[in-house]
């Protein structure tokens, strides 16, 4: 950490500032080197580049955060598998129809629910953001590289789709004030207002 | 030191005797690396580490009602892996490792109850699965007598140090961490899962 001494300049750690030495070495040494690196990397970047993926996730944190207990948690440990499920479905070459619209869905419906601030009962809220996760799930199954290295690809996809709920779980926080619950609402409008987008982007 | 941690070091001990015992018979140099061989060999392969962990995290949310999981899942390793060196290889394995780590992981997410005698019963059958695909690893040059000390030494520290910190998160009697080790495994599942539907993808396809 840097800190000040006692003269007032900013002094910087010895051990701090060799160990940046460092940093910039070891991480070229890594990335983009053999097939573990390029497919964890791949993982980690689908989720997050396809923006009808992200804003589905993010929404599920932030309705797991307006439902507050046990909602909070139920979500998150269940959609990474049930999204798993869906990819299983994909790889095996399952077809699900409209696999595109059901993910434009999810963000419209997931959406609405976080600015109409819904509470329906757990099992309810469940049920819908387990169907919703199929086909997210099925879309990134079915989209996969064959070269990626498969475990590789498999953590860091698993870890991108948990960090983005996280994402919405901590933007969630907001709830509990006023203001914060009231902009949660407005948030929740524009990602089902960007699921009306993708839908008509993807019928058009 | 917990329950869990006391049996942890008392099993640690028993394993690196019996190790240090083997490397005095041989040139200690050059005998020794394969000690780490079989000790580095699940920690670099995800698909033996990933149901490694969850079983740790399993321990750790039953915490010192399963001491005995410490000796019974090392002693399975070590089993399995002298086992492999009797047997013709078996077909299958790769599919069944993986399998453990969607069910240690699926039973972690759901916090299950399970009776410690079934616990025990299923680090056994996946202890000796676990070590039996560790056969691939013990070439003609490999000194299975160093070899698989080391393969349960690591079975044994992925456990403790998992069950350790899952126990010591647990004891803060803080909900967010009860949750987040409920999360971890449906992670190590959600993987496992995945892995699962690419193998299956290249059966289908080869």
């Amino acid at each position: 950490m840097s800190r000040r001494n006692p003269a007032g300049q900013l002094r910087i750690d010895p051990a701090l500032f060799a160990v940046l030495l460092f940093a910039p070495a070891l991480a070229f040494a890594h990335v983009d080197q053999g097939e573990i690196g390029g497919g964890f990397l791949s993982g980690m970047a689908h989720p997050v580049l396809g923006l009808d993926h992200v804003v589905a996730m993010v929404a599920v944190g932030l309705w797991g955060a307006q439902l507050g207990s046990p909602a909070i948690w139920v979500l998150p440990v269940t959609f990474p598998l049930v999204m798993a499920f869906g990819g299983l479905l994909g790889l095996l070459g399952v077809p699900i129809p409209a696999v595109e619209i059901g993910i434009a869905l999810s963000a419209i419906v997931l959406g609405a629910m976080v600015a109409l601030a819904a509470r329906p009962p757990l099992w309810v809220a469940g049920l819908l953001v387990g169907l919703f996760a199929i086909f997210h799930g099925h879309a990134h199954g079915a989209e996969l590289p064959e070269a990626a290295n498969a475990i590789a690809y498999s953590v860091g996809f698993v870890i991108a789709t948990g960090l983005l709920h996280a994402v919405g779980i901590l933007i969630g926080v907001a709830n509990r004030w006023r203001r914060g619950a009231q902009g949660l609402r407005v948030g929740g409008g524009a990602i089902a207002a960007s699921g009306v987008y993708f839908l008509v982007a993807h019928l058009a | 030191m917990t329950g869990f941690g006391r049996a942890a070091s008392c099993a640690a001990a028993v394993l690196t005797c019996l190790a240090t015992g083997d490397a005095h018979a041989h040139a200690a140099s050059q005998a020794l690396g394969d000690f780490y061989g079989g000790l580095l060999h699940p920690l670099t392969d995800v698909v033996h580490l990933l149901p490694f962990i969850a079983l740790g995290l399993l321990a750790g949310q039953r915490g010192s009602q399963v001491n005995s999981l410490l000796l019974i899942f090392p002693g399975a390793l070590m089993a399995g892996a002298a086992l492999a060196l009797l047997i013709p290889p078996l077909p299958g394995l790769e599919l069944l490792n993986i399998a453990s780590a969607l069910l240690f992981g699926a039973l972690v997410a759901a916090a299950a109850p399970l009776p410690a005698a079934a616990l025990y019963a299923l680090a056994t059958f996946f202890g000796l699965t676990h070590g039996l695909a560790n056969r691939t690893a013990i070439d003609a040059f490999v000194r299975p007598l160093l070899f698989i000390p080391g393969l349960g030494l690591a079975g044994l520290l992925v456990l403790a140090w998992g069950g350790q910190i899952v126990e010591y998160l647990i004891a803060r009697r803080t909900p967010w961490m009860q949750i987040a080790v409920r999360v971890a495994g449906s992670w190590i599942a959600a993987i496992a899962l995945l892995v699962l539907g690419f193998s299956a993808r290249t059966l289908l396809a080869g």
